[in-house]
């Protein structure tokens, strides 16, 4: 099998990438860690023209933090963040979900930021971005924007980033010392994409709460009811509020696929209840 | 278009270390490294079978860590050093695991093998002695189609017993974050196309979209096969004669990008403000085809307002369909509908649509937008 032929240049910097990318006008793509990028061009389903590999670019593996957030390169691999090489401003939720992501062959090679930017919605990154309420800082030779979660996952393989955009890295709340999540991931097989994701994330001193149903065909959903009903009162309030929510907030889905959604999150929701 | 790109340049000269031995070559940069360890170096014990990441036959060490030969390019391997299952001989790990795999029955064909050991090796050195639950949980992105997994955790496991898995990770520095580089002038530029997909197998949606029109204004736009198509973003009609019609249809999805030509045939029913196509088309550079239906009614809802209904059904075969769930993207499709609404009605109303709405694969509305995903 063999991809059908391309060009293939690396970039220095992300702004050179940019330009890279610009040059190209839509023939030319970004390749990280090419561990969703390789089996489309093998099987030819992506055709690009030109690759341009940011692997190695400046500025694309540095962490940065204040006392509030923690800027996270988007060429950090899942695997860096499964071995805590790379710090975890959630207490402990990154590193657990790398460490369900793909195999170790594949978390070696495969980015957060090329995850976000590729915008599977059964993505686990993506699920985690949105329940974090992380920003993304995207990158051109134009200048940096910063745009928050819910922006920026637009739907199904859809982000808002711009053609000659690049994603420079992530930025993550730190949580606080009494904060807790939970993350459930409904699959098969491990290892493989989420039939469901049901994500909790509580954090009181920074009035934090927010409760993600996950893997949902489109973006992640919010569930700001729930979500409120788990800051103001708890697990077992949230748990009360969620198969309305979730009824109102997904009736697009069939039934067994919005019921599985529904447990994902409920059980996220008893992991956090069992914890408190 | 003009992409700025002449024709790929046919090699680059790679220079990285295999096995111990400095090799210099020139590859074409759409070979991967399994190709290349195996045509160019005559390195074939990795084996390569899915060639799309899932099942690790073609795993081989790459800067230390082990890391799929079949998603990774000789051209990004610049630099790299890269052990496959032939470089293990003074190895007294991978000594103890062929001893092991030997004594537990942990292979048969031995294709899934030269992967095998090296995940295996992966698990005992990083991991030390852990329950076996984490042995299999570790294995799981190493198929063996003789499914001889009992022997090979046994193996692993025996290899692993005693042993103190590796110290942690050295932390990767925190700078100082500099308060927000935001730039505020950059302006979000134009946004990508939003992806529409297509279905595998057989799928369909119902979908009733409210206009602000009449019906007999709606109905003038919805029985003409040209004014449907340019409401229609990512649809280009390039032929019509009687109820024939040949057209292109245009869909991304994330880096796939399809354009779909065929033929199709309208009918119509001036009574009943109501319309079926039916028609079939196919990329030829994916190889992949998609037929479909769409049937369209218009509705009287009062003087001013209509309603139209639609219902899609539509089946993908080939290359495409091999990647995507039958699953719809209802939420994409919800929009695509909308969007389709907004200019019919700014037809209806004499206005040119609006120009970003155009780009959409709305032919989402008549192949249907689907989700395509990898390895369901
Ligand atoms: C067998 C297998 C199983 C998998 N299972 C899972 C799973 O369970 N859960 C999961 O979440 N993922 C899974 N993945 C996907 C994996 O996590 C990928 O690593 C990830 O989705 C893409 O990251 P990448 O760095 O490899 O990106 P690439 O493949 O290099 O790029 C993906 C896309 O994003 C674009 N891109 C990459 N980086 C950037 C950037 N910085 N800015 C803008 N655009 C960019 C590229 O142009 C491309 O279109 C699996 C992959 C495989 C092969
Ligand atoms: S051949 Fe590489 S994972 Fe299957
Ligand atoms: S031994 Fe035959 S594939 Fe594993």
């Amino acid at each position: 099998m063999k991809p059908v032929a391309f060009d293939y240049v690396r970039a220095r910097t992300l702004e050179e990438a940019s330009e890279m990318l610009a040059a190209g006008g839509g023939a030319a793509r970004l390749l990280a860690g090419g561990q969703s990028l390789g089996p489309m061009l093998n099987l030819r389903l992506a055709r690009p023209m030109r690759l341009v590999d940011i692997k190695r670019a400046d500025g694309f593996r540095a962490l940065a933090a204040d006392d509030a957030t923690l800027s996270i390169g988007a060429g950090f691999t899942h695997a860096e963040i499964e071995d805590g090489a790379v710090e975890d401003p959630a207490r402990g939720l990154l590193r657990h979900v790398a460490r369900g992501i793909a195999y170790r062959a594949v978390r070696n090679r495969g980015t957060i930021g090329g995850s976000l930017a590729h915008a599977d919605p059964a993505a686990d990154w993506v699920s985690v971005f949105a329940a974090l309420d992380g920003v993304a800082v995207a990158r051109s030779a134009r200048g940096t924007r910063r745009i928050a979660s819910g922006a920026f996952l637009r739907g199904a393989f859809a982000t808002a980033l711009a053609d000659d955009e690049v994603l420079a890295a992530v930025e993550l709340p730190l949580l606080s010392a009494g904060a807790r999540w939970a993350y459930r991931k409904v699959c098969r097989k491990t290892g493989e994409f989420a039939s469901a994701i049901g994500v909790v994330v509580l954090d009181p001193a920074r009035g934090l709460a927010r409760v993600v149903a996950g893997a949902v065909e489109a973006a992640p959903v919010l569930l700001p009811a729930t979500s409120e009903a788990l800051r103001d009162h708890g697990p077992d309030a949230a748990e009360a509020a969620l198969a309305e929510e979730i009824a109102r907030l997904l009736p697009h889905l069939d039934p067994a696929a919005r019921r599985l959604r529904m447990v994902a999150v409920r059980s996220a929701l008893r992991d956090i209840a069992g914890e408190g | 278009m003009d992409t700025g790109i002449a024709s790929p340049r046919l090699r680059i000269a790679v220079a990285l270390t295999v096995n111990g031995r400095r090799v210099s070559a020139e590859v074409e940069p759409r070979m991967h490294l399994g190709d290349f360890l195996r045509e160019q170096l005559n390195l074939t014990g990795t084996h390569l079978g899915c060639e799309q990441g899932v099942c690790g036959a073609c795993t081989v060490l790459v800067d230390g860590t082990p890391q799929r030969s079949c998603i990774a390019y000789a051209v990004e391997c610049d630099g790299a050093q890269v052990t496959t299952i032939e470089g293990f001989d003074a190895d007294p790990t991978m000594a103890a695991l062929r001893e092991a795999f030997a004594a537990h029955h942990g292979l048969q064909c031995g294709f899934c093998t030269p992967g095998m050991l090296i995940a295996s090796r992966d698990i005992v050195l990083r991991l030390g002695d852990v329950p076996e639950t984490r042995i299999r949980e570790e294995l799981s992105g190493n198929l063996c189609r003789c499914t001889g997994y009992v022997g090979i955790v046994e193996a692993v496991a025996a290899v692993a017993a005693g042993r103190e898995p590796a110290a942690d990770a050295a932390a990767v520095p925190v700078q100082a974050r500099v308060a927000a580089p935001a730039d505020a002038s950059v302006a979000p530029a134009s946004v990508a196309a939003a992806p529409a997909a297509l279905a595998a197998g057989g799928a369909g949606i119902a979908q009733t979209i409210a206009l602000g029109v009449s019906a007999d204004a709606a109905w003038a736009v919805l029985s003409d096969p040209r004014a449907v198509a340019a409401c229609l973003p990512g649809a280009e009609l390039t032929a019509l004669e009687g109820e024939a019609v040949s057209g292109v249809v245009r869909v991304a999805l994330g880096p796939i990008k399809v354009a779909l030509a065929g033929q199709g045939s309208i009918t119509l029913d001036q009574a009943a403000r109501s319309g079926v196509l039916v028609g079939r088309g196919r990329d030829g550079g994916t190889g992949s085809s998609a037929e479909g239906e769409v049937r369209w009614q218009v509705v009287p809802r009062g003087e001013a307002a209509s309603e139209l209904r639609v219902e899609l059904s539509w089946r993908l075969s080939g290359a495409l369909a091999q990647f995507s769930r039958g699953a719809v993207v209802e939420g994409l499709v919800r929009r695509l509908a909308a969007d389709f609404a907004a200019n019919l009605e700014a037809r209806v109303a004499g206005q040119a649509p609006p120009a970003a709405q155009r780009e959409l694969g709305l032919l989402a509305l008549i192949w249907a937008v689907i989700k395509a995903r990898l390895f369901r």
